[in-house]
């Protein structure tokens, strides 16, 4: 042991000196001339960077940042506006639509982007049924390009898919041509990074599990971006990415939890962008008949007074003010406020009111009453006691907290509920089997009303309509607005059959939670929502706010470090481990050498 | 002759723990609630046909016996699979993550050991003295407090309030040469010292109690009789016979090396492969947690074959047994 004392205290030695030589080098690195990088925190990894591959939240805001569609969604209200195509004109049946496409527009690596790209791109999701993309081009369309600017988009019957606009992104033709007649899987798995594009910025790197990085296009064709490029960051957990943005790691996160934002304290360079969500926290009551189940939902459930009852006797203020620390608004339709321009509001004088006074005497007139005195009312009709089994989705922000709150509302009008909160795996085996009486989840849609409607009619038993609800008035209004090609007229008859929903309530929409992004105030300014000015302002519907965010006058944006550790901090632990091995050892030794 | 039927008794043991394996992870993972197709229809809006097409796709709507026999033909090929989620060949996804937790783990295991056995050769000498009391108690609750309560308070402090290192990740992105390996070191610190300070009090309670059993044993006492000086005396007989045990656990460490550290790689958002086994739990990825698990499982048991016969050569009355 003696031997190694001198060995010791060089080590430490040159461990130290090391210690203090590269912080020296890697900090004097100076940040003046560095791009300006926009860094995004996000706690959701990136599943894919193929836009035909896109499933998950950041695979879609990879496709936005990088591609883009014929016509874009418009940030105020998500309508169709210019984008690649300066717009699209129908002929009087509505069968021909004629869309004109800018000049000029090129693709980042040169080549130049032409209606021929546009027809490719459709026709690339139609013959391959990429799922994502195909319920845009119904009635059996064929696509003519007469010239470089000019798509013909033909279809068998009258439809305004054209002008939706389809949610598709157009990728260059002499890339993908590649990959046509392979199977779903390979175009699936095809690698697209770097990816040839037309949008501002194009991704070119991806670190598994760590990160993305985009930076500018230089062909792009709309106006230049004030940033060089953008970079993501993953984190593992909510506490991890606050601390982030405190401390200046990244100036934006996304997705924040609504219990965490106390955490953000009073910080006053932090802005909270509390976003209009584009989904909403359903109740779905079972109606039972589902192909294949022999569950039986509760009885009573086919009795509108009973759901009204169950309506009136939730509180959904609560639900947004005790789960979602405010950061929601009350639900009413199944069309969620963010597609501001379809959404129907019902007016405050129409809406079932929280009563549970009304809703308890609703039951008792109903006959429902509590026979056995164990503060659950029977069915009449059956004698069976009001009691819910109700899955609520764990993976879903505030389900089951939302369903607390409501086993204690609906106690309190003798209807007893069996809360199971469930992985949404788990949730889609009761989904598949039937076997629930309600349950909570999210539904979402895209800015235009026809799916979400097509999910509610009754066709979708089995398929998308998990409850089994069926409503012949709300079918053919389901129809009916489909082949309305006037904006107002079909305005009119969707929002009828938001109404139907409303008053026969297959499910209770609870409530419209937000999303939360929180930016450093201090280093970039000149974000935009979409739709909005309480929308998304990272890339969700379009890519415009990152054209328009810009560092901060007088800030460095983020070319500075990342974080302000000290050097010393490294010089302080190397010798601390040294150190305490080196004493731990002497001090025995000397103890010894004293008994010996 | 009695070295050779204990090799063959260690290896035959380790493979039948293998093959148990294998099985056990394969059936874990389908009793576990839910359905990784599941998951995607929903994100996905595929009809009920292509639900049923993706299942036949992954295999998923075999009899378990059968996939249980393409699982095991295919991880003896050394195949393992692709992930449900995107695709990527589980081998390559696995091989991304060794690196930052090799880094992390393995630093972490040698610095905890390395204290934690000097500080237990340190109070198992001196019992009673007050560096034993004071070492043991610091032993007893590092021991005791949940790594990742601790992690957490480490990332809010020296993070949040003090903003001296990252909140997370394994670098900045964009850095060459040396100034990526501080920054990498920066993103190192606060997991490493979470590490270290979880494991080192289990090391040194063990190496402690070793030690003071050992300093019983007659012939400590021989020693002591024909007059050998004290740090003879535990340089020589002591420490050498009460390291074993603790050779063993640190060794078995090692093994779970390679399983990653799951909560303290989660705080810290370190990409490594317990971070990749936790998201992988969460989205149901089967052909990856069983990767993860498969690899964790195997380096455990490769790593306690290794201790066995290192310790049949460190103590030979194990090898005559």
């Amino acid at each position: 042991m003696r031997g190694n004392t001198p060995m010791l205290r060089t080590a430490v030695l040159i461990v130290t000196v090391a210690a203090l030589a590269m912080p020296g080098s890697a900090r004097g690195a100076s940040p003046e001339t560095a791009p300006v990088r926009l860094r995004v925190g996000t706690t959701v990894d990136l599943d894919s960077d193929n836009p035909f591959a896109a499933s998950a939240g950041n695979d879609w805001s990879v496709a936005t940042t990088q591609y883009d569609m014929l016509l874009k969604f418009a940030n105020e209200d998500l309508t169709p506006a210019p984008s690649l195509g300066t717009g699209c004109e129908s002929s009087s049946d509505y069968m021909t639509w004629t869309c004109t496409l800018r000049e000029g527009v090129k693709w980042s690596d040169g080549e130049p982007l032409t209606a021929a790209d546009v027809a490719f791109s459709y026709r690339f999701v139609i013959d391959h049924k990429i799922p994502q993309y195909k319920s845009y081009f119904p009635f059996d369309p064929v696509f003519e390009t007469p010239n470089d600017t000019t798509l013909i988009w033909k279809a068998k019957e009258p439809t305004f898919a054209p002008s939706m606009p389809p949610w598709v992104y157009i990728v260059p033709e002499h890339i993908w041509a590649d990959d046509v007649g392979k199977e779903l899987k390979e175009i699936r798995a095809v690698p697209n990074t770097p990816a040839v594009v037309s949008g501002p910025f194009m991704m070119t790197s991806w670190t598994h599990g760590q990160g993305w990085s985009f930076e500018r296009n230089p062909n792009y064709w709309g106006e230049q971006p004030h940033i060089d490029g953008v970079d993501y960051r993953l984190y593992s957990n909510q506490e991890a990415m606050i601390q982030a943005l405190k401390n200046g790691e990244i100036d934006i996160a996304d997705g924040l939890e609504p219990g965490l934002i106390a955490s953000l304290g009073d910080s006053s360079n932090i802005t909270i962008q509390k976003v209009v969500s584009d989904w909403w926290l359903n109740l779905a009551f079972n109606f039972g008949g589902q192909p294949g189940s022999d569950y039986e939902p509760l009885p009573a459930l086919h009795d509108l007074d009973v759901r009204k009852a169950i309506m009136m006797a939730i509180d959904k203020q609560a639900i947004v003010d005790k789960v979602y620390q405010g950061t929601a608004t009350t639900g009413d339709t199944i069309i969620r406020p963010a597609s501001a321009y379809w959404h129907l509001d019902i007016p405050a004088d129409e809406e079932y009111p929280f009563d549970p006074v009304a809703a308890n005497k609703l039951l008792d007139d109903g006959g429902y009453l509590d026979t056995d005195d164990d503060g659950i009312r029977e069915d009449p009709a059956n004698g069976l006691p009001l009691h819910l089994v109700m899955p609520a989705s764990s993976d879903t922000t505030g389900a089951v907290g939302a369903g607390e709150l409501i086993v204690g509302f609906l106690a309190k009008i003798g209807i007893s509920v069996d809360l199971k909160p469930a992985t949404d795996g788990k949730m889609n085996d009761y989904w598949g089997a039937g076997s629930f009486d309600a349950y909570i989840w999210y539904w979402s849609g895209d800015p235009d009303p026809n799916y979400q409607l097509f999910v509610f009619t009754s066709e979708q038993c089995g398929a998308w309509e998990d409850g089994c609800w069926k409503n012949e008035k709300f079918d053919a209004l389901y129809e009916e607005q489909h082949s309305i090609m006037d904006p107002a007229e079909r305005l009119a008859v969707v929002q009828e059959a938001q109404r139907i929903a409303y008053f026969d309530i297959p499910g209770i929409a609870l409530a419209y939670p937000g999303w939360l992004e929180a930016y450093r105030n201090d280093r970039f300014e000149g974000w935009i929502g979409a739709p909005g000015e309480n929308g998304y302002i990272l890339p969700t519907y379009n890519y415009d706010s990152l054209i328009s965010v810009r560092p901060v006058t007088g800030s460095a944006g983020s070319s500075g470090k990342s974080s302000s550790l000290p050097g010393w901090i490294w010089i302080v632990a190397v010798v601390a481990v040294g150190g305490g091995v080196f004493l731990i050892t002497r001090r025995g030794r000397r103890k010894e050498m004293d008994e010996a | 002759m009695g070295a050779r039927r204990y090799v063959v008794k260690k290896v035959t043991h380790a493979l039948a723990t293998v093959l148990f394996i294998l099985s056990f992870n394969f059936l874990l993972f389908r009793i576990m609630p839910g359905d990784p197709v599941g998951i995607l229809v929903r994100s996905d809006r595929l009809t009920p046909a292509q639900v049923d097409e993706l299942r036949t796709d992954l295999g998923l709507n075999l009899p378990l016996p059968r996939q249980y026999l393409h699982y095991v033909g295919q991880t003896v090929t050394g195949s393992l699979g692709e992930s449900l989620r995107n695709s990527r060949p589980v081998s390559t996804m696995i091989f991304e993550r060794l690196g930052p937790t090799a880094l992390l783990v393995g630093l972490g295991t040698i610095f905890a050991s390395l204290f934690g056995v000097l500080i237990g050769i340190k109070g198992g000498w001196n019992r009673g003295s007050r560096f034993d009391t004071s070492s043991q108690l610091g032993s007893l609750v590092l021991y005791a407090v949940p790594e990742g309560w601790l992690g957490m308070l480490l990332l809010l402090f020296f993070s949040g309030v003090l903003g001296w290192f990252p909140a997370g990740g394994f670098e900045t992105g964009g850095l060459t040469g040396m100034s990526r390996v501080v920054d990498v070191l920066d993103h190192l610190f606060l997991p490493l010292l979470t590490l270290t300070l979880g494991y080192v009090g289990q090391y040194s309670i063990v190496m402690r109690s070793s030690m003071i059993d050992t300093t019983h044993e007659e012939y400590v006492m021989s020693a002591r009789a024909k007059g050998v000086p004290e740090r003879m005396v535990r340089r020589n007989h002591v420490v050498p016979n009460a390291f074993l045990p603790t050779f063993t656990l640190i060794f078995l460490s090692f093994g779970f090396v390679l399983g990653g550290a799951v909560v303290i790689e989660t705080i810290f958002s370190w990409p490594g492969l317990g971070l990749l086994t936790y998201d992988s739990i969460g989205s149901l990825d089967y052909p990856v947690i069983q990767g993860v698990f498969l690899l964790g499982s195997l380096a455990v048991i490769v790593a306690n074959l290794f201790a066995d016969m290192t310790y049949g050569y460190l103590d030979p009355r194990i090898r005559e047994t």
